[in-house]
């Protein structure tokens, strides 16, 4: 299976409240919270670490989670996120993966 | 509780900071009359020390941060400040007058992704507004700079500050704001100078125009839930604070200065001599401000709108004392529901509104008379 | 509350009917954006909504062949049920929960039956009627399946704005009623339009050879508007309430038959 590569958007406004993620687009003002597992995978997407290898090392690590089952949940989200527009993927690492703010 | 209002409370409950006021400058290219600065440069903060202020805002945990002043494009590293914002990810809002707002800043504020613009405007005739800013032409160049901000799809916030020279217009600036697709806000605050000086507070609106505000329904919604009497309070409402100023907000000015809130200038430390974090959590003047619960208020704590009242801290710090009454929101909550204050009604009474222990002179003078208020 | 997957938090979306907002909060963003695009024009803004729902998409555990819709208080609690949802609805706390499958009817529903006991309490209700606004007056058009609800509706003349051809929604505002748009869809299957007026006259329709206003007597208005009510829940004391209402209604709007030709000059006599 390809890797997948996720990178944060630079179009949004973020800041860690107690262990969560609170996330604003800053495309139409949507508002979001990522838990703590989902705030980790947040945090590592640095557009060159594939997800795979984000899951196995830092989930598996600080979370009592099945790999099979966090790698799952990790797609998901992923997938959610980047429907959002918040979180880039690509089957590529992302170099300066920033967008201007105003394309979505 | 909505996903925002539960953050909050988050935030609330761990003693994070997480919106700050910046202004960065007090100079201004109108000298409206109801300002309560003082627009003389007395040393700003350079770029440096504000980029390094918002450093450490970020890594306190700020999330929404408000630009403003003053007049904020009269600083050249305006736009220097908003990008290193944005690329610390705050959610950023800007305040300004948009005289100097024309298609390539607006394109900018857009492409730094600032979440929102609010202007103000005090009427839709150009010599009402110049003559409250003082700044011929003023009106024009605002209005167009709202027209070049909304062609670029930014959110843009309309803010009608009322005061004795313009509420006749009020009508006409809601028009107009629906006319440029804005959002309207009205504002009747307004502040005494921060240098004390409270004859300001002249051009506030009567109570009866204020009590028009409270009854118009395209204002307000629900004309008879909104004046509606106040329920008798709850103990969790005197477990209360009155607003998030010095819990999740605070305030930074141009100097460096750190205060509760804008409206609420009391000196709680300084960033140009201590490090943020240090400030918000261990200035003494932000631990009192903190401390305060609707119990604590000797006057406030005994009245009908105890649960209900704007009362802004600030306000009442700056007619005496920060646990004591604000009188104009004393105004605000009559003027809304009909029933006086407990402060009116100690006035009225002629009794003595004030502390609940007097401090007495004794006969005897080898003991400290004081007694703590 | 730990759990060991990533997820998302999103904002309710903020469903806006007659001034009365209810929150749906669901974990699941493509129901999320379904319910946004089925009730286009009364999405709120306002985060602080007073009704909140959770919605928790799973087939309902007792699916039941009856497919009858049931509501009913027990325990303080309202519960509905129907074969594709169960809800729970706490008036005190005004918190609630549906359980139902990835469908919008079911939300529909739960959102009727709930601005309905709302209103109930206040004197106002919803009831099978086509409603449209005209030089700022709200008319409503009464009457069962066939009356002509929908035919009525379309042929309503360009100035004036309708809010249904199904479902009206009536509040009560101390002596004049507010008739207000809904996203409820009749045949005419178009999302009302989000605007609301008061209530000038409300006509029971019948379809005849001629155009023309009657005079309508108090038991008969009152009974034909009983009839028409869209109310649901098994409680003696709302329906008694609710029968209150309808007499007070009749004493403080005008009732009247409008017999009419099912063509456009109808509309020339509603002013």
């Amino acid at each position: 299976m390809a890797e997948r590569y996720i990178a944060r958007s630079k179009a949004i406004a973020a800041r860690m409240v107690g262990g969560e993620m609170m996330v604003m687009s800053a495309v139409d003002s949507t508002f979001f919270t990522l838990n703590e597992v989902a705030s980790t995978i947040w945090q590592a997407a640095d557009g060159r670490t594939p997800l795979a290898e984000i899951v196995a090392g830092k989930v598996c690590q600080e979370f009592d989670v099945d790999p099979e089952r966090a790698q799952r949940g990790a797609n998901r989200f992923v997938d959610e996120l980047s429907q959002h527009g918040i979180l880039l993927v690509s089957d590529q690492p992302l170099i300066d993966s920033s967008p201007s703010p105003e394309r979505p | 509780m909505s996903l925002m209002a539960e953050m909050n409370q988050k935030a609330l409950n761990l003693g994070l900071p997480i919106s700050v006021h910046l202004d960065i400058t007090y100079r201004c290219n109108e000298r409206c009359v109801h300002c309560y600065l003082d627009h003389d440069d007395h040393g700003e903060m350079t770029t440096a020390e504000i980029i390094d202020v918002l450093e450490q805002l970020a890594d306190a945990g700020v999330f929404f941060l408000s630009i403003s002043g003053g007049e904020v494009l009269m600083r050249r590293d305006f736009f220097e400040i908003v990008e290193r914002a944005r690329q610390l990810l705050f959610n950023v809002k800007v305040k300004t007058n948009g005289v100097m707002i024309r298609e390539k800043e607006a394109a900018r504020l857009r492409q730094l992704g600032v979440e929102q613009v609010q202007i103000s405007v005090y009427s839709h005739r150009p010599e009402v507004h110049d003559a409250i800013t003082k700044l011929p032409g003023s009106l024009k160049r605002t209005i167009r700079a709202i027209q070049f901000l909304k062609a670029q799809g930014l959110k843009v916030v309309l803010a009608n500050v009322l005061m004795a020279g313009n509420f006749s217009d009020q009508q006409g600036v809601i028009d107009l704001a629906k006319e440029l697709g804005v959002t309207y806000t009205l504002d009747p605050t307004i502040t005494p100078k921060m240098d004390g000086d409270r004859s300001v507070l002249a051009l506030r609106i009567p109570g009866s125009d204020l009590k028009q505000v409270f009854h118009n329904q395209e204002l307000v919604g629900n004309v008879e839930e909104f004046c509606a009497p106040p329920p008798p309070p709850g103990e969790d409402v005197m477990d209360g604070f009155p607003c998030s100023a010095g819990h999740t907000a605070c305030y930074i000015s141009p100097y460096g200065d750190v205060f509760p809130c804008v409206q609420f200038p009391l000196p709680s430390g300084n960033v140009r001599r201590q490090k943020f974090i240090d400030i918000w959590r261990h200035s003494p003047q932000l631990e009192e401000v903190r401390s305060i619960h609707a119990r604590d208020l000797p006057t406030c704590s005994t009245c009908s709108h105890v649960g209900t009242c704007t009362r802004c801290p600030g306000l009442a710090y700056m007619e005496g004392s920060m646990r004591g009454p604000s009188t104009a929101d004393c105004e605000k909550s009559f003027q809304r529901t009909g029933i006086p204050s407990a402060n009116m009604l100690n006035r009225a009474a002629g009794g003595y509104a004030g502390p609940l222990i007097q401090i007495q002179a004794l006969a005897n003078s080898s003991l400290d008379s004081a007694f703590p208020i | 509350m730990t759990t060991a997957f990533p997820t998302i938090a999103r904002e309710a979306v903020s469903i806006e009917i007659g001034g009365m907002a209810i929150a749906l909060r669901t974990q699941d963003p493509s129901f999320h954006r379904l319910i946004e695009n089925r009730y286009t024009g009364f999405v709120g803004t306002s985060p602080d909504s007073h009704l909140k729902f959770d919605i928790d998409l799973r087939e309902p555990s007792e699916s039941s062949v009856d497919d009858d819709l049931e509501v009913k208080m027990e325990h303080g609690e309202w519960l509905l049920k129907r074969g594709d949802f169960r809800a729970s609805w706490n008036p005190e706390t005004s918190r609630g929960r549906i359980r139902q499958s990835c469908n919008p009817y079911a939300i529909d529903c739960v959102l009727r039956i709930v601005h309905s006991l709302v209103l109930a309490r206040q004197g106002g209700f919803l009831v099978h009627a086509a409603s449209a606004i005209r030089g700022g007056k709200a008319f409503l058009f009464s009457g069962v399946s066939g009356a002509g609800k929908t035919t009525i509706s379309r042929l309503a003349p360009p100035d004036a704005t309708l809010l249904t051809d199904e479902i009206s929604y009536l509040r009560r505002e101390g002596n004049r009623y507010i008739a207000c748009g809904t996203p409820f869809a009749g045949e005419l299957a178009r999302v009302g339009e989000n605007c609301s007026a008061p209530l000038s006259a409300f006509f029971l329709l019948e379809k005849g050879l001629q155009n023309r206003i009657e005079p309508v007597g108090p038991s008969e208005a009152i009974q034909r508007l009983l009839r028409n009510i869209l109310f649901f829940a098994h409680d003696p004391e709302l329906v008694k309430l609710v029968f209150q209402s309808a007499c007070e209604f009749a004493s403080l709007v005008p009732i009247r038959r409008l017999v009419f030709v099912p063509d456009h000059r109808v509309w020339d006599i509603i002013r």
